[in-house]
């Protein structure tokens, strides 16, 4: 499975995505997503499987909600695989 | 005896008695998570994946730094640290006997991975509130990394032991090789041993240790539904050094001391 890692520097910080590992499970991810990105110092960190997320929109898709204002016209019935 | 429960911030305010089995001890440390870690970083190529191998090397430098802090500490007790890293001979290293081969197959290091990092780690917890300052000041760092190892650990052990009838008899067969050194590796209940506990230098020896050193890995046999792998809780202390915590005339293999010496590239040192 794929896992996405959050960190940040400080409490009050966004959280900021810092890249992705694969691991059987859960408990190895978090020793993995530890030993691989323990090289700065971080305040808090997170994983997610990557299957887990649920997608709000995407421009490219543009099927549930309407891109942002200001968006050039066209773009999102642009079709794409 | 009050005079020895006094906070010592040298070596030198210890009784000659307790300096020598610190020292010993400290010795012993280092020598074991210097092989440790040359175990660990053998593995940072060939584990089972990529992230794993991460790992090997992420804990291969933690148990190197380790090494080094202890090896810094001896200066104190009138060492020649620089001689002491590079300058000795396989047989004069006190590294536990558990590591004193390279583990044959990932279950192996795992299993040392699981219970000699363990057995470690327990040795550095009866030491964090030491009454020699300057090693219960290095403790807690330590032991805060160790957290992880153990994570890694315990968590490839219930993987392996998961992954079917082969993977479980491979990790029981590679815990069954380790727990017996380890329980003997904490020694007797002798006048040394407890010289040190009754300063306060130590908050458990001998028996105690291998009372706490069983109750934690019996948690992680649990989880792999391996109860019941330590027979004899008496180990058999009749070839034991208790200054080197082995059994004279064993040692770990020449080739990784070598490495360690660094024998390959010392025309290169340049100082």
């Amino acid at each position: 499975m794929i896992y996405e890692i959050f960190a940040r520097k400080s409490r009050g910080e966004p959280l900021r995505h810092i890249g992705s590992l694969n691991a059987p499970d859960d408990d190895l991810a978090k020793v993995y997503a530890f030993s691989t990105y323990d090289e700065e110092k971080w305040f808090d960190m997170f994983i997610v499987q990557r299957e887990r997320f649920i997608e709000v929109f995407n421009r490219l898709d543009a099927a549930e909600f309407e891109p942002a204002a200001g968006e050039p016209a066209g773009e999102s019935a642009t079709v794409h695989t | 005896m009050s005079t020895a429960l006094r906070e010592a911030a040298k070596a030198g305010e210890l009784t000659a008695e307790q300096r020598e089995a610190v020292r010993d001890l400290i010795l012993v440390l280092a020598d074991s998570k210097r092989l440790l870690g040359m175990r660990y970083g053998n593995w940072m190529l060939g584990a089972p994946e990529l992230e794993a191998g991460i790992a090997c090397a992420s804990m291969a430098q933690d148990e190197w730094g380790h090494a080094r802090l202890l090896y810094a500490l001896l200066k104190d007790f009138g060492e020649d640290v620089d001689a002491l890293e590079h300058g000795r001979t396989a047989a004069e290293y006190r590294s536990i006997e558990a590591l004193d081969a390279e583990p044959g197959s990932w279950p192996e290091l795992v299993a040392v991975n699981a219970f000699v990092d363990l057995a470690l780690t327990l040795q550095f917890e009866a030491l964090a509130e030491s009454n020699y300052l300057p090693l219960r000041q290095r403790v807690q760092k330590v032991i805060e990394e160790e957290r992880f190892h153990a994570a890694h650990g315990a968590a490839w052990l219930r993987r392996i032991a998961a992954s079917g009838d082969e993977g479980h008899e491979a990790m029981k067969t590679a815990i069954a090789a380790i727990t017996p050194i380890v329980l003997r590796w904490f020694g007797p209940d002798s006048n040394r041993a407890n010289a040190i506990h009754d300063a306060s230098l130590i908050d458990a020896v001998g028996s105690d240790m291998r009372s706490r050193y069983v109750e934690r890995a019996a948690a992680l046999l649990r989880d792999i539904g391996g109860a019941g792998a330590f027979g004899d809780l008496e180990p058999d202390f009749s070839t034991f050094d208790e200054a080197t915590r082995r059994t004279p005339g064993t040692s770990p293999d020449e080739r990784t001391i070598t490495q360690i010496r660094g024998d390959r590239n010392r025309e290169f040192l340049m100082d």
